[in-house]
């Protein structure tokens, strides 16, 4: 009885030797297919670069797309100026009527200031700010309207402090009595321009996650059929390889892990593509900003968001090369 | 070791590769296999090489039936067996040394010890001065050396050898057969398919003859 148990005690003991030991070899296997699936991409570098290149187009898009709506959504509603509105006159309108209107609607218990911004002015603020002065140079006549710039009372229109609805609504009659007045073409708020771009952005939301979706089943069929050409190109080694004694799941890793090494280094280009876009229009940007005064700060992709990425290529390069292994390196034993 | 009973083997869409053999292979032993071209040298070593399952009849390695061995058992039981090709199978882009190391490096072996024993068994077949060559840059008897390395590296219990004097000049033949006979010495169970009758006459083992598939002497 003490003798079986003790014998058992030794078996379990010598198989727990056992089994660290296959796990230290297990362990080395992997080392082997890790740096031997590298260096099998490094021996061939042009093919190699070519297919990280497509990865890194496929994968910028959609990170550009991306990066591009986080950008434009910190253009944030509540920093910008509601109560105010932008009244334009019909063309022709000369100087004197447009002093009368902006007399008449100054009179109204809503309004705090009106400034009167006439065609001229206009034209000079936007040969000066926008950077087309080339263009506006070039037109024969001002095409500019009168602005007359309302600024609103507060107290008068409800602070925004009250419910959104309301204030919308306080807004809208204000806009539509503004609309029926003679000689104005037409009026509006800056929210309407907001909330158009609030549209315009889930709208491009949905497109950059239909891009992502689509290129990421391109990154995961470009990988797969990349390493289906490897498998047909190594298929001697392939055999080789199971007349020595290698197991399925030996042959198969360096496959894996050449997928997951092409789709991160296609991250890689991609991640550093967008970073070269956003270099490029980062000045004519700020000089377009500065005209508006705008605080903006230019977004990248940064550290975690390189890493997503990186980590989202390799995940997909995996999954194409698992699914290339799984159709093509089939029936290596005779059964 | 070895034990065929009533074995035969067909290819789809031809005749009878091999019908009705039966022979047995004591441990230790060193045995030659011969017969004409055809006559199913290279399907008797595939057999129990596990490269190849039989259409009939009972295959055993080392007391296992190998028509109960199941593909995920395949590769560990294959490795008992070291096999030495007619045409080599060596990677045409990898070094003697990745070539002869690839059993050791598939069995998760330490990288000092797969160095070592890879200078022993190239040493071993006089081919150490070539370790960082690339194959095709050797002749056709060094490559079928570096094959040898290879199938006796990890210390298999059981040698197959097809053909392995075909590309050997006559000096190098007796060398391997002196190789051979040293493995076999030292318990290793030995099956060289050959039709070197000179060689094998020399020898004096036992002789397996194939004729038409069929075994007519295995004394």
């Amino acid at each position: 009885m003490v003798n079986t148990r003790k014998q058992r005690r030794q078996s379990r003991h010598s198989r727990g030797a056992g089994s660290a030991l296959a796990i230290r070899a297990w362990a080395r296997r992997h080392v082997y297919s890790f740096f031997s699936s590298l260096g099998a991409l490094v021996r061939s570098p042009l093919g190699t670069l070519m297919t990280v290149v497509v990865l890194g187009i496929a994968l910028a898009l959609p990170l550009g797309l991306w990066v591009g709506l986080k950008n434009i959504q910190q253009v944030n509603p509540a920093t910008e100026d509601f109560s105010s509105i932008s009244v334009f006159l019909n063309s022709g309108t000369d100087t004197a009527a447009a002093t009368q209107l902006a007399a008449a609607i100054q009179s109204w218990p809503e309004v705090d200031k009106i400034t009167s911004l006439s065609p001229a002015e206009a034209l000079t603020d936007f040969r000066e700010n926008s950077g087309f002065a080339a263009a506006v140079d070039a037109l024969s006549e001002n095409p500019l309207p009168w602005v007359l710039e309302i600024q609103l009372l507060e107290a008068a229109v409800g602070s925004a402090a009250e419910s959104k609805l309301q204030f919308k609504q306080q807004l809208d009659k204000l806009l539509s009595r503004l609309q029926e007045l003679p000689g104005v073409e037409f009026a509006q708020y800056d929210l309407k321009w907001l909330e158009r771009l609030h549209a315009l952005m889930s709208l491009g939301e949905s497109i950059g996650r239909l891009l992502a979706l689509l290129f990421g089943f391109a990154v995961i069929f470009v990988v797969g059929n990349t390493i289906r050409l490897d498998i047909h190109n190594r298929k001697e080694e392939i055999e080789v390889m199971s007349l020595v004694g290698a197991t399925e799941a030996f042959i198969r890793r360096p496959f894996l892990y050449t997928g997951f090494w092409y789709g991160l280094f296609g991250g890689m280009v991609a991640v550093i593509l967008v970073s070269i876009a956003l270099a490029l229009i980062r000045s004519p940007l700020d000089r377009l900003l500065l005209s508006y005064q705008s605080e903006f700060e230019l977004i990248t992709p940064g550290f975690s968001g390189g890493l997503l990425v990186l980590l989202t290529g390799g995940v997909l390069g995996l999954l194409g090369a698992a699914l290339a292994v799984r159709r093509h390196l089939q029936n290596l034993n005779p059964t | 070791m070895i034990r065929f009973e009533r074995v035969s083997k067909r290819y789809p869409g031809s005749v009878m590769a091999l019908s009705d053999v039966s022979f047995h292979l004591d441990a230790g032993e060193m045995a030659f296999l011969t017969g004409h071209s055809g006559a199913g040298k290279s399907t008797l070593l595939k057999l129990i090489a596990l490269l190849e399952r039989p259409s009939g009849g009972q295959v055993f390695l080392d007391g296992r039936n190998l028509a109960k061995v199941s593909r995920r058992q395949l590769p560990v039981l294959r490795r008992k067996v070291g096999v030495i090709f007619q045409d080599h199978k060596l990677l045409s882009d990898k070094t003697v040394f990745d070539n002869v190391a690839l059993p050791l490096i598939i069995a998760g072996v330490r990288y000092q010890e797969i160095q070592k024993r890879v200078s022993a068994a190239l040493d071993q077949v006089d081919l150490l001065r070539k370790i960082k060559t690339m194959p095709l840059a050797l002749s056709g008897g060094e490559q079928q050396r570096v094959g040898i390395a290879r199938a006796i590296i990890s210390h298999p219990p059981v040698l197959l050898a097809d053909e392995p004097t075909g590309n050997l000049d006559p000096d190098l033949s007796a060398d391997l057969m002196t190789l051979f006979s040293r493995l076999n010495e030292l318990g290793t169970t030995v099956l060289i398919a050959s039709h070197d009758i000179a060689l094998i006459q020399q020898l004096n083992r036992r002789v397996l003859v194939l004729e038409h598939g069929g075994m007519s002497r295995s004394g």
